[in-house]
């Protein structure tokens, strides 16, 4: 049988230069995940690749071969992991980062905690932005709440704590002044709405916004001050348990649990997992994204 | 469901054989398909009697979903080095595609074919965790399971309209909107087309059955499996196009238990690993949907 073959159809390539990915990519990547949780997909390991490739200039290492063993051999290995997990997660922050996991607060997680909470006298939701550097993830809640404020949570105090053990980035949180940079995800509908101009490149978060947020400095493996953080309805953690250790992570994820309200959420960056640091949290599937559930009393699922 | 609406169904999907575009090879493949001994030769007869199917078949057998790095050059080729299960269901791919040309769909039917080929494609990485699972089965049902999607946009367009555009404008699942309104699924329409077809006994279990996993009576573990690949194309981007207001606890759900049951090795898989690595795959469906259906439409699902 001959048959003639039309053009094929050919996979757009994971690396913009046409490459082929060095395999050894796919080693780090693969190492990267066991001590972060963080996952690389194929089509963002460029992004690996490029946090590599400024590692390896920075310490002199000329081969992907040597630097992977830079990255496995003692001494220096977790330094190096260290350094390089900064590489490859930072530049990322910005408001509005994730809109998968924002849709699935307003239509998903809102209405079912709402609901759940219609009995209660003190209609009030907590919600803690742990690790919230310079504050763009507080705020971005804090304007998606708002929001609601008119429809389904009319008559709802709403609460957010922002902490981050660095005390600059607590107060430049503080002040929600925010570029170009910070802003690239922010609509025009929500610039207009809930920002100030302050100068010619830089807007400032209003203040019934920011009144919503308390800006305070915590280190998440300080266990007394842990302790004062309980009634959370929500827990965000973006991007900042993988510079922990599993020992101290699993710790401080077990915090996270006992500080959440039976049926609250705890999200992580969208890269990012528990992996199996945790047995009692519940991984849900919502539409684009993956959060993380403490079972509700009433659900016999404990 | 009462004995009149089986009885419309029945009498509607008799109509479905005066279709003039099924390929003269789909149904004698479908019969094959659920025979224990097939023999290559016999494959080989069937596909060249159409010789656009058979070049498409040769098209897709390079996509990386099929792992065939070049085309290869006859169907005989490709038998010898993919197997003969392999090109049974790239066959069934091409050829279920042609086999529902209309003007009637209530849907992008290039959505639908990535969410039937998602799940196809879940089904079968799914099992290539689980040592003793039948990965080309697995894909088979996964492509077949929503065939009554189909048939409802042919023999009911007229009803099935509506509900269509109450799901997509509520963000509810399909299958309850259709059981609301029309009293009746995309799973008993297919069952009714299944049996016409006179498919294998587990496909029909599964068209039956992959909303409602636990009345199924045989071959549960492939339909707890289709259930559960369904659940995460649409939590993953290849639903039905529109945003489903629901979150998705995999674990806690009977068919998870079920294939639990079924395949140990089901416990050490780390989901949300898994979760990222289909999100890779997605690519490479949209590459196969547009090899066979043309090219991609936007999508707002997410």
């Amino acid at each position: 049988m001959t048959i003639t073959l039309q053009p094929v159809m050919v996979r757009p390539s994971p690396n913009p230069g046409g490459d082929v990915i060095d395999p050894v990519y796919r080693l780090i990547r693969d190492l990267v995940y066991k001590v972060s949780g963080i996952y690389k997909a194929e089509e963002k390991l460029y992004l690996l690749a490029d946090g590599c490739g400024r590692r390896m200039k920075l310490v002199g290492v000329r081969t992907l071969r040597d630097y992977w063993e830079r990255l496995t051999a003692q001494p220096q290995r977790d330094a190096e992991l260290r350094e390089l997990l900064n590489e490859i997660t930072t530049g990322e922050t910005c408001l509005f980062r994730s809109q998968p996991q924002l849709d699935a607060l307003r239509k998903v997680i809102l209405p079912e905690l709402v609901a759940q909470k219609a009995r209660q006298i003190t209609r009030r939701l907590r919600i803690w932005s742990a690790g919230c550097s310079t504050g763009e993830e507080s705020y971005t809640l804090a304007m998606s709440l708002l929001e609601e404020s008119a429809g389904l949570l009319k008559g709802w105090i709403i609460e957010i704590l922002a902490t981050d053990l660095n005390d600059h980035s607590v107060e430049t949180a503080k002040a929600g002044v925010y570029g170009d940079y910070a802003l690239r995800n922010t609509t025009d509908y929500f610039k207009r709405k809930y920002f100030t101009m302050v100068d010619q490149k830089k807007l400032q978060v209003r203040p019934e916004v920011r009144k919503l947020v308390t800006c305070t400095r915590l280190n998440l493996q300080d266990d007394n001050k842990m302790l004062f953080m309980k009634g959370m309805d929500l827990i965000f953690c973006c991007n900042v348990l993988i510079y922990f250790d599993a020992a101290s992570k699993s710790k401080v994820i077990d915090r996270f649990f006992s500080n959440l309200n039976f049926g609250g959420y705890f999200f992580l960056g969208t890269s990012e997992s528990l992996m199996k640091l945790n047995d009692q949290f519940h991984l849900i599937h919502f539409p684009g994204t993956i959060g993380y559930w403490k079972p509700s009393l009433d659900s016999g699922k404990l | 469901m009462n004995p009149t609406l089986a009885a419309t169904i029945s009498e509607r999907v008799q109509r479905i054989k005066t279709m003039p575009a099924i390929p003269a090879v789909f149904l004698p493949l479908l019969k094959m398909l659920s025979r224990e001994e097939v023999q290559v030769d016999e494959v080989v007869r069937l596909v060249s009697y159409d010789s656009a199917i058979a070049a498409q078949c040769l098209r897709v057998a390079s996509s990386p979903l099929f792992g065939m790095a070049q085309p290869p050059k006859s169907i005989k080729g490709a038998v010898m080095s993919l197997g003969l299960r392999r090109v049974e269901t790239i066959l069934l791919t091409c050829c279920l595609g042609q086999a529902f040309p209309s003007k009637k769909w209530a849907l992008d039917p290039i959505v639908f074919w990535r969410h039937s080929l998602g799940c196809a494609m879940v089904c079968r990485k799914i099992s290539e965790k689980l040592a003793s699972a039948d990965r080309e089965k697995a894909y088979t049902a996964g492509l077949m399971h929503d065939i009554g999607f189909m048939v409802n946009c042919l023999v009911f367009s007229k009803e099935f309209a509506p509900v269509m555009e109450r799901a997509c404008r509520e963000g509810v699942p399909l299958h309850e909107v259709e059981q609301d309104i029309l009293g009746f699924t995309h799973s008993d329409t297919g069952r009714a087309l299944a049996e016409k077809w006179d498919l294998a006994d587990d496909i029909i279990e599964v068209i039956s059955h992959h909303h409602d996993v636990e009345n199924s009576q045989k071959a549960q573990p492939l339909v707890a499996l289709v259930h559960l690949s369904d659940l995460l194309c649409r939590m993953r981007g290849m639903g039905y196009g529109y945003y489903e207001r629901s979150k998705v606890d995999l674990i806690a759900d009977p068919a998870w238990v079920i294939l639990q049951q079924e395949y140990h090795d089901l416990e050490g898989m780390d989901l949300a690993r898994f979760t990222f690595e289909l999100d890779e795959a997605v690519e490479e469906i949209h590459t196969l949907v547009s090899m066979v259906f043309g090219p991609a439409p936007a999508t707002s699902e997410s």
